[in-house]
């Protein structure tokens, strides 16, 4: 019989009763099969001790009980929340109005900086998520890492950092921090802010890149179109500043963001081109390249980076501008975006959309 | 207002004492710091706090959780230096396997390139290292219960190959 693969010997350090029979068998006859089993046996204790965790015997429940109590009791038990993944919707956004940007949008939410958007997006179990809680300057603007896709070059940085205020921010970036004129219930306290640059990056796709990237996840890289290969990406976005309450143990409770639109030109081959060769790799999940393919053909719909049995999304007014409306199922959080003369504005928190529109309309 | 805050769930309490080493662990053995996975904890039971997850399926609810956050904060790169890190950090406990030095700088060599690999791989390396059987490890990820030992076992060679390129002279 063949023999067994590498991931059944590995199943075999672990579990034998779950390999089959014929296979434990043939493995216990084998002199190659047992040689490829006591390597990976010995694989595994390595790596097992190399990702030891530092000793935790001697935490302390009750001091942690202390703190978990205090932040649930201030917040309502506000979730972990992740404003950067409303950053790459507001992308999307914008680029509704402008397909050639939204088509870079999308493939953010796939690959390199998506990657850590498309992270928290991961199915656990009962389909909950869980979402790491901070905001940072960086999360403002964003371009797409690419880089196992070929060469990522950032020709300007957007040096983010956290200011002292409002004015600081404005002055920064010549983006005014939009003001809450009334504090939802459960939000307190004074906004921290956070400022960044425009961040401008040249990607040129390389073949062999790519089927490294292609040949890590066990596949096989699709053939490039003709001009593919070496034809390059200028990518530029940004600028953009936020203000954020927080709880004390650092959980968002309210973002309030405004952010230019990023933009994307090609040389070479058209960027539609390297948009449908990116969307085409492997590990992109179809839903997502579905609706990615329908954003190039019909631009009047909002398709949204997040799968839909996670967030609902519906359209309502804000002041005159058509805003989409994100809410998680489960209730944590939710956010309005919305694009004005190629700025979008966005609002997030672990509040009622009822409650996020009401600010939204509120802003001056 | 029609939708009104979710409630936290009576059995948080219990469900806290009674998972929260575990989850600090787990969260310790992606970022190597006692202190971040602390942090990671309190973020993953005020999550659960709020969920609807049955009380029975809390523990690998928690450990998948625990993971996936500590695994984006590895990734984010906000986490202050390994360097820096590891001076400060209580000395870590090697299970006692003879022959097997792990030096500090070999540990934060084996965490830069978990932050590298392949989501899904980091995701099941994590997972199988802190106890999950195949089959948690398959319905967590969303992998076929055949392809989880693959995944680990590439997750592994990655690992090592990490490893010895560290370990190796320059």
């Amino acid at each position: 019989m063949r023999h067994p693969s590498e991931g059944i010997l590995r199943r075999l350090v672990d579990e034998p009763a779950g390999v089959p029979d014929a296979d434990r068998a043939h493995v216990a006859g084998c002199p190659a099969c047992l040689r490829a089993l006591d390597t990976a046996r010995a694989d595994a204790g390595l790596v097992g001790s190399a990702l030891a965790a530092p000793a935790t015997s001697d935490v302390d429940p009750d001091a942690a009980w202390a703190r978990l109590s205090t932040a649930a009791a201030a917040t309502g038990g506000s979730p972990a929340f992740r404003p950067s993944a409303t950053s790459a919707r507001s992308r999307w956004r914008a680029a509704v109005r402008r397909p050639a940007v939204a088509a870079v949008s999308a493939v953010v939410l796939v690959t390199g900086a998506g990657v850590a958007a498309a992270n928290d997006w991961l199915p656990i179990f009962s389909t909950e998520r869980v979402d790491p809680v901070e905001i940072t300057a960086t999360d403002l603007v964003q371009v797409p890492d690419l880089s196992a896709y070929g060469d990522l070059q950032v020709v300007r940085e957007p040096e983010p950092e956290q200011v002292a205020d409002a004015a600081t921010a404005r002055e920064r970036t010549g983006l005014a921090v939009p003001e809450v004129s009334d504090l939802p219930e459960g939000v307190t306290g004074d906004p921290t802010y956070q400022a960044a640059g425009v961040v401008e990056a040249t990607f040129t796709f390389s073949a062999a890149k790519a089927a490294q990237a292609a040949a890590a996840e066990g596949e096989v890289l699709p053939p490039p179109p003709a001009g593919v290969d070496g034809s390059s990406l200028r990518l530029q976005a940004g600028p953009g500043v936020a203000a954020m309450w927080a709880q004390p143990t650092g959980v968002p409770t309210l973002v309030v963001a405004r952010v230019g639109a990023p933009t994307v030109a090609s040389s070479g081959v058209p960027f539609e081109t390297v948009r449908d060769y990116l969307l085409s790799l492997p590990g992109l999940p179809d839903g997502l390249a579905d609706q990615l393919r329908d954003l190039s053909t019909d631009a009047s719909t909002l398709p949204l980076p997040v799968p839909a049995e996670l967030v609902t999304s519906s359209t309502a007014d804000v002041d005159g501008a058509e805003a989409t409306v994100l809410t998680s199922r489960n209730g944590l959080f939710a956010g309005v975006v919305w694009v004005e003369d190629g700025v979008m504005t966005g609002v997030a928190g672990s509040l009622s959309a009822e409650e996020l529109l009401a600010v939204a309309r509120d802003l001056r | 207002m029609s939708r009104g805050r979710v409630e936290v769930r009576a059995d948080l309490e219990a469900v806290f004492r009674e998972h929260y080493a575990r989850v600090v662990a787990t969260a310790a053995r992606v970022l190597g710091s006692r202190d971040q996975a602390e942090d990671v904890a309190q973020e993953v039971f005020l999550s659960f706090g709020r969920s609807s997850v049955p009380a029975g399926e809390a523990g690998g609810w928690l450990t998948v959780a625990a993971t996936h956050t500590a695994l984006n904060l590895l990734r984010s790169g906000r986490r202050r230096s390994a360097r820096e890190e590891t001076a400060r950090e209580a000395p870590v406990v090697v299970p006692d396997v003879a022959d097997q030095v792990i030096t500090r700088d070999e540990r934060s060599a084996v965490r830069a390139a978990l932050a590298r690999l392949p989501a899904k791989q980091a995701a099941a390396l994590v997972l199988r290292h802190s106890g999950l059987s195949y089959a948690e490890v398959a319905a967590a990820l969303d992998l076929s219960p055949g392809s989880v030992g693959t995944t680990v076992r590439r997750a592994e060679s990655v690992l090592l190959k990490e490893l010895n390129r560290h370990a190796s002279p320059e």
